[in-house]
């Protein structure tokens, strides 16, 4: 029953810190820009396939590395010729925007690389458990999570060490002061979506691994991401962190003792927390 | 008087289907502090927001040192060495004083974190705190800090007096002059006529998007019946 639970756990974490990769991202766009990014699970399957296609050439390794950078550009891309020209204007332009965007990359992947699942190949000697008794912890599952921890410490250092950050920082509350100390804020929005979309690559390179890889694999990730961020409270970065990965750990504990419930309980949590603490946990406050 | 810093003319300005300015054209003269008063609803912080890019005049032309900025983005006319103090300070709330100092592009010259930090050595003690946590004299400090690190040739405040105790008020207003006397052109929108006709060579005075008066700040202070008579241009009364 322990082992159950733990392997649930670590599941729950894992499945949790994807969340929180595509929350965090999904939130520093809506905090700079007021744009909600429909199309972020789009860029991650893209990021996934992008490293599907590149591993051959460049091996598992090198897909790694290069297939987010890639859809990072893709993101700037992006954002430069159509998402900045719908920036002052209307919620609606936006979320039609990003909406249709995703369709165009769900039916683009499909179009390149089938509607079939593709298997991705990890190295073998990452896929065998580290140990017996813990069959569930391989080599793959704890790069996941070393991955991860590394790119959001150094999302933290980049948010509170460099001038950068403290621009985007400064922009989420005012962005019109920013502009008016001579900080290109065309340039900003532009770097602050790449950022997003780096991390929505990195989460699909990891997710094609562990998922396999679909079309439509950002689908099941961007729901859960909007609750991580009203859990943890938008504009902090350490509660979108903390709402993704209780949220995974949530299902994974609610899949052992109800599992027809797994998919309701971050509603059920994200209804409990609008209650409670309307901000969210570290709302306001955390504010970072 | 040498020449302009800033040329304004004949500038429309619109916040929506409003029309504010009717027609603004002022003048900043090098290493000189105009002022513009006026009571609330005038216009004043909507020409400022005009000169600096926020809000873009609709018709006119404003040229800085020159240079034609009238169709240029908030960012590139700060670039081009304005300053701009806003209304209400505007400080970042959720960075602390010395990560405010770190926002601004850098453009060579005397100011820079370490030089603000003398000016304002109370912005020093307090570099850690958060933004949020500054009393409103030292928000006005850092906002008028944060401007300096620009290093403007041309510094526009809005209303920097704004329910500041008398003491602070009379600090704002001496580094105000201390500005020019290092040869800053500075462009001062006040509520305090009093205290802004003293270090002010000249004055506009704005009434429903026009400009009602424009003369030196000398002529204006010494006749009383003239300030009355402008100051009753107005609904409010100034505060004289």
């Amino acid at each position: 029953m322990t082992q159950l639970i733990l392997f649930n756990v670590m599941n729950g974490l894992i499945i949790g810190a994807f969340y929180a990769l595509m929350a965090i991202g999904l939130s520093l766009i809506m905090s700079l820009s007021d744009v909600i990014n429909f199309a972020h699970g789009g860029f991650l399957a893209v990021g996934a396939y992008l490293a599907y296609s590149l591993a051959p050439y460049i091996g598992f390794w090198g897909g790694l590395l290069v297939a987010p950078v890639l859809t990072a550009i893709l993101g700037l891309i992006v954002e430069k010729f159509l998402i900045s020209r719908v920036y002052g204007r209307d919620p609606l332009y936006s979320l039609l925007l990003t909406f249709g965007l995703a369709f165009i990359f769900e039916d683009g992947t499909r179009y390149i690389w089938g509607a079939q699942s593709l298997p991705y190949q990890v190295p073998g000697w990452l896929m065998s458990p580290l140990s017996s008794s813990f069959f569930f912890l391989t080599g793959y599952r704890m790069l996941m999570i070393v991955l991860i921890v590394a790119v959001v410490a150094g999302l933290f250092v980049i948010m509170t060490r460099t001038r950068l950050g403290l621009r985007i920082r400064a922009g989420t509350l005012d962005l019109e002061t920013v502009s008016i100390l001579g900080v290109n804020v065309r340039i900003l929005r532009n770097l602050n979506f790449g950022i997003g979309i780096y991390l929505a690559g990195l989460a699909g390179v990891l997710a094609a691994g562990q998922l396999g890889l679909q079309p439509t694999i950002g689908d099941s990730l961007i729901m859960p991401s909007f609750i991580a961020i009203i859990i943890g409270g938008l504009g902090s970065l350490t509660g979108t962190l903390l709402g993704g990965l209780l949220i995974g750990v949530a299902q994974g504990i609610t899949t052992v003792f109800f599992p027809s419930a797994s998919e309701a309980v971050m509603y059920v949590m994200m209804a409990l927390v609008l209650l409670v603490r309307p901000q969210g946990l570290l709302g306001e406050e955390g504010r970072f | 008087m040498s020449g302009y810093a800033l040329v304004a003319e004949g500038l429309h300005t619109y916040y929506g289907k409003s029309h504010i300015l009717h027609g603004i054209s002022l003048k900043v003269g090098e290493g000189k502090i105009t002022t513009i008063l006026g009571r609330n609803g005038a216009g004043k912080s909507t020409t400022l927001r005009s000169l600096v890019g926020l809000t873009p005049a609709r018709e006119g032309k404003i040229t800085v040192f020159g240079t034609e900025t009238t169709k240029l983005p908030p960012y590139a006319i700060a670039e081009m060495g304005v300053g701009f103090v806003p209304e209400g300070r505007k400080i970042f709330a959720n960075l602390t004083v010395e990560e405010n100092l770190k926002v601004p592009v850098d453009r060579p010259g005397k100011w820079t974190i370490q030089t603000v930090y003398e000016l304002f050595p109370r912005l020093q003690e307090r570099r850690n705190n958060k933004g949020r946590q500054l009393s409103g004299g030292e928000q006005e400090m850092l906002s008028i800090a944060r401007a300096l690190l620009l290093n403007p040739k041309i510094l526009i405040l809005d209303e920097p007096s704004q329910g500041l105790a008398p003491l602070i008020v009379r600090e704002v207003f001496r580094i105000i002059t201390q500005m020019r006397a290092e040869g800053m052109s500075v462009l001062l929108v006040e509520q305090n006529v009093r205290m802004s006709l003293e270090v002010a060579d000249w004055v506009y005075v704005l009434n429903d998007g026009e400009i009602a008066y424009s003369g030196t700040a000398a002529d204006l202070q010494a006749d009383e019946a003239l300030l009355q008579s402008l100051a009753g241009v107005s609904a409010e009364k100034w505060e004289i």
